[in-house]
């Protein structure tokens, strides 16, 4: 195989993985330009979608047998469910009280979440990787396209054009629809919002839930990328797909999936060149980089702290 | 009724999204690579059996919360004018009192006692340090563990290097070298809102430990290193995660007839007072103050003239220091630097100590990492008092006796619930004052 080819896939492979961080980095996104706060908590509803899935497959298959298909498409709708409700239970019970208070509180309280969901799941399912079902990731890996000598499963189809359709789908919804007017406005002002009618808390909530189920199709895209589930698979994710949501401008929608493929190409560079152990020292270098040459992010706004 | 409708539909809807992981098991199915799922009920009943005694002692505090705000106990405690002179004399003279009593200690607890003490006293170093950029400044890091590391390595790799290199001379060098790298780190992040400093902190911790994973020279690595990697390696050889042992000429050793154990004592017990008293008279200085307007109201800060920017940068640089020292004592008392020492857990173990005990406050973080370090700690060895203990062994039930030694695999779930908690009910911590929490819940 020659070098060409070999830098082919590993675009691919940077790309796809870009993707993933795209969808969990939108979530983190948009709950930066609605409440102007970290939700770190976010990775682990990730990590919630991902075992959802794997149990909804579980049930599924032991009421009815193994149905790829059909058992795969309900684990992800199930996954989505779960996680927007644990987004939706962290946003009522560790922010939303804290809503007004300093800006230490939530993110500490979200810290705390985030904390005690993954050493739930290190309790009470299990302390070691979980292997995801092959019967059902086969169906998406092992099924390839050819374009001349580079090969792309079905899979790192299905993830980017995913990305791209959920993206697309979310500067609709923002920038054209009532819900987006909702949305924005509550973001620039939540009391003036609420003085004309919007249901802030709902917007909120909504805005919660939303993130989170983009969150668990990622969980659920990685969980069958890599094979494996793990309790703190949540936090490594939501480490790199912050990092990208800063690099793209934090509260930009575009800005995340910019940031998210960059990240992921520097990732898979980063392999190539160095071997995947040093992924983490080259992607901290990069945020370094950017945060030092262009503060607001690529594609960021003015970023201040409100008076 | 209706006040408890909220409460009953968020149980019920929280016992609804726990299902699952709480009473199904999933069982693997290997000949068709599939998964099944089982019902297991035990597994639930395991879990909430062995976090009982939580629930128990949650309880009492509860009761006894209750009954404080019936019969008033605190208004007496803090309206008496006795209370406030003796509490005033303590917190004036209390190093001249307490310096000699912990001094002394060296020489009658035992070898294991102090070592124990020594952790806490490290633990305390750090949570001091953590506390000025958290609680007074109002700046939150996340990945302090990082700069702890970063002091543990530098010695490490210093004593490595050259042939003569003892803990002394490493602690003030740390100091510098810590504080140079918080410097470094902070410059370009704090021109900016407070949270990108959060993650930029974590990205560091994380990044740290990788480097140090990595720059091993190992004969059976086959991982391709670049060229300039390798040349790094020759000098900065971690031995990955194996970890590095220290030469014994630079660890604690026996001095003037004190063995090594209680050397590392009283130096952790003087570093500590020392810094203790440099961040209180720090705190009480116009520094002290400009960082508590920074962390009040920043805009407003900066209107009246505090050099923002600045002021962070030295807390920020100033609590690095203080934890690169920490590692360093930490290497030379225990002999022994892995990568594990810079990971994510410990970052939070030290952020919920400075929380628990009261953000801002350093008597509240000291609190804090004792509270923190030496429950878990203990609660090992209570099973084993229960079992001796007559009157113990008829009141505490038998599976409960079982869940006190399961309990330290729960001390991270419960660190996290009690940050939460902490927010929602007092954010001032345990020894906060009534303005701290105005402070924090209405900015």
């Amino acid at each position: 195989m020659s070098y060409g080819s070999t830098l082919t896939e590993i675009v691919i492979d940077g790309i796809s993985r870009g993707a993933v961080y795209a969808l969990v980095a939108l979530g983190y996104t948009m709950v930066y330009g609605v409440l102007g706060m970290i939700n770190f908590a976010h990775g682990e509803v990730f990590m919630i979608g991902m075992f959802a899935c794997v149990y909804a497959i579980g049930l599924f298959s032991t009421i009815w047998g193994s149905h790829a298909l059909l058992n795969l498409g309900l684990g992800i709708i199930v996954a989505m469910i779960f996680s927007a409700a644990y987004g939706y239970a962290n946003e009522r019970i560790a922010y939303r009280r804290l809503r007004k208070a300093h800006v230490l509180a939530p993110l500490t309280s979200a810290i705390g979440i985030s904390t005690f969901l993954q050493y739930f799941i290190f309790l009470t399912v299990s302390k070691e990787k979980v292997n995801f079902p092959r019967y059902y990731s086969d169906l998406l890996t092992t099924n390839r396209l050819h374009f001349g000598p580079v090969e792309i499963t079905y899979l790192q189809v299905a993830i980017f054009g995913l990305t791209l359709l959920i993206m697309g789908g979310l500067f609709f919804l923002i920038n054209f629809t009532r819900l987006g007017i909702a949305l924005r406005a509550t973001a620039q002002d939540q009391l003036m919002a609420s003085l004309v009618g919007i249901p802030v808390n709902k917007i909120i909530a909504f805005t919660f839930i939303l993130g989170s189920a983009l969150a668990a199709v990622a969980g659920v895209m990685v969980a069958m990328y890599n094979n494996v589930l793990v309790f703190d698979a949540g936090y490594r994710v939501g480490l790199k797909a912050f990092t990208a949501a800063i690099l793209g401008g934090i509260g930009n929608v575009p800005g995340a999936v910019l940031g998210a493929m960059i990240l992921g190409l520097t990732e898979a560079l980063t392999t190539l060149q160095f071997g995947s152990q040093w992924n983490d020292v080259t992607t901290f270098g990069v945020l370094m980089l950017v945060l030092l040459l262009r503060p607001r992010g690529l594609l960021g706004e003015r970023v201040a702290d409100k008076v | 009724m209706a006040r408890w409708r909220p409460y009953l539909l968020g149980t019920l809807g929280l016992a609804a999204i726990t299902f699952p992981f709480l009473w199904l098991k999933l069982a693997p199915d290997f000949n068709n690579n599939t998964v099944t799922i089982a019902w297991a009920p035990w597994h639930g009943l395991e879990f909430f059996g062995d976090l009982s005694p939580v629930f128990v002692i949650t309880f009492l505090i509860w009761l006894g919360v209750q009954a404080n705000r019936h019969f008033g106990w605190d208004k007496v405690l803090t309206q008496n004018r006795a209370w406030q002179q003796a509490g005033h004399t303590w917190t004036h003279y209390w190093a001249w009192g307490t310096m000699p009593l912990v001094l002394s200690g060296s020489l009658f607890l035992g070898a294991s006692s102090l070592s124990l003490l020594t952790n806490v006293g490290i633990y305390m170093l750090l949570a001091l340090g953590l506390n000025i950029t958290v609680g007074m400044t109002g700046l939150l890091v996340l990945g302090y563990a990082g700069f702890y590391g970063f002091g543990a390595y530098f010695f490490a790799l210093a004593q490595q290097n050259l042939p003569y290199f003892p803990w002394w001379m490493a602690c003030p060098l740390a100091f510098a070298l810590g504080g140079g790298a918080g410097y470094l780190l902070g410059l370009p992040c704090l021109r900016l809102r407070g949270d990108y400093l959060a993650i930029v902190t974590l990205g560091f911790a994380e990044a740290f430990r990788e480097l140090m994973r990595n720059l091993s020279v190992d004969e059976t690595d086959t991982t391709p290193h670049g060229p300039f990697v390798r040349e790094l390696i020759q000098i900065f050889n971690t031995s990955g995660d194996k970890g590095i042992i220290l030469n014994d000429s630079s660890t604690f050793g026996k001095v003037a007839g004190l063995n090594s154990g209680q050397v590392a004592y009283i130096v952790m017990a003087l570093v500590l007072f020392l810094a203790v008293f440099l961040v209180q008279r720090l705190f009480h200085s116009p520094v002290g103050r400009a960082w508590i307007a920074i962390r009040e109201n920043e805009v407003a800060a900066a209107s009246v003239g505090v050099p923002v920017v600045q002021m962070k940068l030295l807390a920020f640089s100033l609590s690095a220091a203080i934890a690169a020292v920490a590692g360093v004592i930490y290497g030379a008392k225990d002999g022994f630097i892995s990568p594990s020492i810079c990971e994510f857990q410990q970052s939070i173990m030290i952020l919920a100590m400075v929380i628990l005990g009261g953000l801002g406050n350093s008597y509240g973080a000291l609190l804090g990492a004792a509270l923190l370090y030496l429950v878990p700690e203990y609660l090992k060895f209570l099973p084993l008092m229960i079992q001796d203990n007559a009157l113990l062994r008829t009141i505490v039930p038998s599976f409960m006796r079982d869940s006190f030694q399961h309990l330290a695999d729960y001390r991270l779930l419960l660190f996290g619930a009690v940050m939460v908690l902490m927010m929602l009910y007092r954010p001032q911590g345990l020894l906060g004052s009534r303005r701290r929490k105005t402070e924090m819940l209405h900015p």
